[in-house]
């Protein structure tokens, strides 16, 4: 009985804190939005009748920190918060390329390691952290066409991406945050990788869903997209689809897409000037 | 120097147009024969033909604002330390890329053939190295899946630095 009550203690302290942070993202949505989606958005989220829901970009992106010496992998760093789902993720590039392991077979072009972790506090019930394999291997196959592998024959580039607070289309914001992370690092790349998921509720959609959301969503989609080279690395669809809702439903990723990726320039450039002025 | 963050180009921005430019270093040049894009975060250049040149076109190029790690590559020189010596070959850890060090081992082999440029079936690896020497070596191809291949068969290449049993600091021209 006794180990029980801190427990609970700390549950009720959590929610409250979430809360708080609620308000305080609310706050600094409603400052974002205006430039993106004044039209589309309300201001509510549980309205949603019969319009197709644009909530998305509500980001802030910071590149380059690092949060101690004393990491194993003191490399670059970099932090997504993401306001509409209480997401943060951070990605980093190990220092790197580094030599492939002896076990693996020769290959002239450069090898890819991904790696996606959850943090013990990353969802509202406490639980263990856990890695992520399928997320690893989809977070793999949308980088690994975006990469020139031809620059580092035959050593590997390692990515572990670490998801600290989780609140729905985690995958999405952790693709996005590794390929910032990457095009930070110095490694040659076509293009950066954007992603956005989008669910669908009967006749609705929603970009960026929630867990909640997530939960009880009647199919979903998500495409990662290289904007200037007009390519698409990865696109997952569930669910029961008709030809005419993918389209519709491709075109408001895409735009969101290439939106979401001109954030992430401007904040590699924002970062880039300051560490060279 | 100027850095404004409009001269600061992110991977698969468009620079230019192939008609115009040339695709330097930290730039590509798109599938479609046209475009060219930036592969790197950096500032962006543009660098003039050499006067003597039929090429017209000015070399438009990117240069990182973060140099990834060092790799080793065929044709350049590396520092090592050797750290096994057999009959045939002797493995060594690769330290420096030039003048860079590196922040992962690479591991590399000298084969006996690649030690030196003459008599090279009347080479002895255990006359040649010991563990623990400090070997200037040029590598020669990416290898197998386990090492890089190098020689030290140039005039300027082979062991820096030693220590003799004793113990003692050998300067390089009593080691030849």
């Amino acid at each position: 009985m006794v180990h029980r009550i801190p427990l609970r203690g700390t549950r009720q302290r959590r929610t409250i804190r979430q809360k708080e942070l609620q308000y305080s993202w609310r706050w600094q949505l409603e400052h974002w939005v205006p430039i993106h989606h004044r039209k589309a958005w309300n201001g509510d989220i549980n309205n949603r009748k019969g319009q197709i829901f644009k909530k998305l970009i509500g980001l802030d992106l910071m590149v380059g920190i690092s949060i101690s010496a004393d990491l194993p992998f003191s490399g670059q760093v970099l932090q997504a918060l993401h306001q509409v789902q209480h997401m943060l993720s951070l990605a980093r590039p190990r220092f790197g390329p580094r030599e492939s392991k002896k076990a693996m077979l020769y290959s002239d072009v450069g090898r890819l390691n991904c790696h996606v972790t959850y943090t013990t506090f990353s969802t509202p019930i406490r639980g263990q952290g856990f890695d992520n394999k399928e997320y690893s291997s989809m977070l793999h196959k949308a980088l690994e066409g975006a990469i020139i592998l031809e620059t580092f024959p035959k050593t590997t580039v390692d990515i572990f991406a670490l998801v600290l607070e989780s609140g729905g289309g985690d995958l999405p914001v952790i693709i996005s945050c590794a390929s910032l992370a990457i095009a930070d690092a110095g490694i040659m790349m076509y293009d950066l990788v954007s992603a956005v998921s989008l669910s669908c509720f009967g006749k609705n959609m929603v970009i960026d869903p929630t867990s909640e959301e997530e939960a009880c969503q009647d199919g979903s989609l998500m495409i990662t997209y290289m904007p200037s080279r007009n390519e698409v690395t990865q696109f997952t669809l569930t669910g029961e689809w008709s030809t005419a809702k993918i389209n519709e439903a491709m075109e408001l990723c895409l735009d969101a897409c290439s939106k979401l990726a001109d954030i992430l320039r401007s904040c590699l450039k924002e970062n880039a000037s300051e560490l060279t002025s | 120097m100027f850095a404004g963050e409009e001269n600061i180009a992110t991977p698969g921005e468009i620079l230019g147009d192939s008609s115009q430019f040339i695709a330097g270093k930290g730039t590509y040049l798109a599938p479609n024969g046209r475009n060219i894009h930036a592969s790197l975060t950096g500032q962006r250049r543009v660098v003039p033909p050499p006067a003597d040149s039929a090429e017209k076109r000015l070399t438009v190029e990117v240069v990182g604002h973060k140099t990834r790690g060092a790799v080793p590559e065929p044709g350049v020189v590396v520092i090592t330390r050797v750290t096994r010596v057999m009959a045939r070959m002797a493995s060594a850890d690769i330290m420096c890329v030039e003048s860079k060090a590196v922040k992962e081992k690479f591991t590399g082999i000298i084969r006996q053939q690649d030690v030196r440029a003459t008599e090279i079936d009347k080479v002895d690896m255990y006359q040649s190295f010991r563990p623990g020497d400090i070997v200037k070596a040029e590598v020669l191809s990416l290898g197998d899946a386990r090492a890089y291949y190098l020689s030290t068969a140039k005039n300027e290449l082979g062991v820096v630095s030693a220590q003799s049993i004793a113990g003692k600091n050998s300067a390089w021209k009593q080691v030849f």
